[in-house]
């Protein structure tokens, strides 16, 4: 409350502080006026140079007007979605499966954990020649490209919590009587809840990755195929429509996790919010 | 018969200078039923390693614990123990946390309408009615160790196993929590073999006080609590017989410091 008392001050004397003040308690306000200037700062840059290398954002947006309207844009989206939703959902539980069972069971994990992190440890992108020779060119290659970007890191963080597990609260199970497969599920999976969401916040990221660019690479579909296409030929008005559409989806999927972790991990205190 | 009954028991730990620690050496006690027996000794005693022992949590060297006559060879679900870290999981509610000492001990998940009373009735014993949905985060301390102490009480235990269960909270609550676990142990009426290294409170709750000396721990004297129950009612701690029990029991320990 002490905080507004300084702008209203500050209003008799600047008037543009004062409401400089006021938006940036108001998020709408700031989002709005930030894309606002975004906008007219690209259009001041693109009035002064060719447009073959910034188009205006007018341009853009009847670009992306004209390839929804002829069913380009969507199809390619679709063409992109499915395989990402297969390989990202196939990754997370394969990944967060292995990872508790790793976590738990050490021994194996002694094993297995040098080749997980020789996997990881691979740039994805040099398996994709090798995916392309295994399982041609589609949607096949697709999927299991986006999977194995995904699985690495949401395995290797998730075994990581699982590993991490709080030895005293196992303990406190076992003293109420908990065999090994209830505390699994009364202690291990959920102390590693925390882990599961940083997981697949790090598994969506390279998941998008993956699928753009294996379908930019290799596979030539979907959205990946239109920053080949629309970038090759200079087409650049076009080249952003694919581009919305993928920072859209980014968006998405981050809220998509956010909500999850806020649905999963309510006990959890925020030390900044 | 004893209803517990450690029989010549030892337990030695690696030590990191990579020799041997020797935690107990022949510890032999028996513990009659329905008796408030505490183990107190300097820290390092093997107070804790006793307990943990006593809880099937881990097996000792040589000798061996009898539950009932019969070889303890793990945790079991006529025990409850009751930890200094408390030990709740933050993820569950008050009511949940509670519920898990029924879980393990039945294996089963879902609860009967029998079982959901016994909850219930657990949480009001130790004054946590209302506060069923909460996260353990959102109590103090003290309210924290009241449902520790429910997640324990609710499983009807033969024997009560608590290791300084208030080590951690401030002196009132202590007190408090001091007196109102002699007032439900005059309803439960359980075994309890209670953990400190607190003579005014050994001496406060319990029929028998047992003096360790320091490693290996074994056992240094035994003292009889004659002082008049219930004790919650009025202090005991201003009573005669408190203060000579006291000063034995400080002269014993101090020999071992």
């Amino acid at each position: 409350m002490t905080q507004s008392s300084i702008p209203l001050d500050g209003a008799r004397t600047n008037g543009a502080m004062s409401m400089l003040a006021t938006l940036g308690r108001n998020h709408v306000a700031m989002t709005v006026l930030s894309g606002l200037g975004f906008l007219a700062l690209w259009q001041v840059i693109s009035l002064n140079v060719p447009p073959v290398i910034l188009p205006s954002p007018a341009s853009v947006i009847a670009a992306f007007i004209e390839l929804t309207a002829s069913g380009e844009l969507i199809k390619a989206t679709a063409e992109t979605i499915w395989p990402l939703a297969v390989g990202l959902v196939l990754g997370f539980v394969v990944g967060t499966a292995l990872g508790l069972l790793l976590g738990i069971f050490r021994s194996a994990a002694r094993v297995l954990d040098p080749y997980i992190f020789i996997g990881w440890s691979i740039p994805n992108i040099a398996w994709l020649p090798l995916f392309l020779a295994w399982f041609g060119v589609g949607d096949l290659t697709l999927i299991i490209f986006v999977f194995v970007s995904a699985v690495f890191p949401q395995l290797l963080t998730v075994e990581a919590g699982a590993k991490e597990a709080d030895s005293f609260l196992v303990e406190v199970a076992r003293s109420l009587g908990g065999t090994k497969h209830e505390i699994l599920f009364a202690v291990v999976l959920p102390s590693s809840l925390p882990y599961i969401i940083a997981g697949l916040r790090i598994a969506v990221g390279r998941a998008l990755v993956g699928i753009i660019v294996g379908q930019l690479l290799i596979v030539a579909s979907g959205i990946g195929y239109m920053f080949q296409f629309y970038g090759e030929t200079l087409a650049l008005a076009k080249y952003f429509a694919p581009l919305i559409v993928v920072a859209v989806l980014a968006i998405l999927l981050n809220r998509g996790v956010n909500w999850a972790e806020r649905a999963l991990i309510p006990w959890k205190l925020r030390a900044f919010t | 018969m004893p209803e517990l009954e450690f029989v010549d028991i030892s337990k030695s730990y690696d030590s990191p200078s990579g020799g041997r620690l020797l935690a107990l050496e022949k510890f032999a006690f028996k513990l009659a039923r329905g008796r408030f027996v505490t183990v107190v000794g300097p820290s390092g005693c093997g107070k804790t390693t006793l307990l943990r022992m006593a809880a099937g949590l881990i097996p000792p060297d040589t000798g061996e614990i009898r539950l009932d006559g019969e070889i303890l060879a793990g945790p079991s679900p006529k025990m409850s123990m009751v930890f200094q870290g408390i030990g709740l999981m933050p993820w569950k509610t008050i009511a949940d946390n509670v519920a898990l000492g029924i879980q393990l001990q039945t294996h089963r998940h879902t609860l009967g309408i029998d079982e959901k009373q016994r909850i219930d009735a657990a949480l009001a014993m130790v004054g946590l009615t209302g506060f069923e949905r909460y996260f353990p985060y959102q109590l103090s301390g003290g309210m924290q160790q009241r449902v520790g102490l429910a997640r324990a009480l609710v499983r009807q235990p033969e024997i009560l196993l608590m290791d300084e269960p208030f080590g951690a909270l401030d002196a009132q609550t202590r007190t408090v929590l001091q007196d109102e676990l002699l007032a439900l142990w005059d309803r439960v009426k359980s075994t309890v073999l209670f953990i400190t290294h607190d003579l005014d409170e050994a001496i406060y709750l319990s029929d028998v006080v047992v003096i360790m000396g320091r490693r290996p721990g074994r056992i240094k004297e035994v003292l009889d609590v004659t002082l008049p129950r219930p004790r919650y009612s009025y202090d005991v701690r201003a009573e005669k017989e408190f203060a000579r029990l006291r000063n034995i029991a400080w002269k014993s320990i101090r020999e071992e410091l």
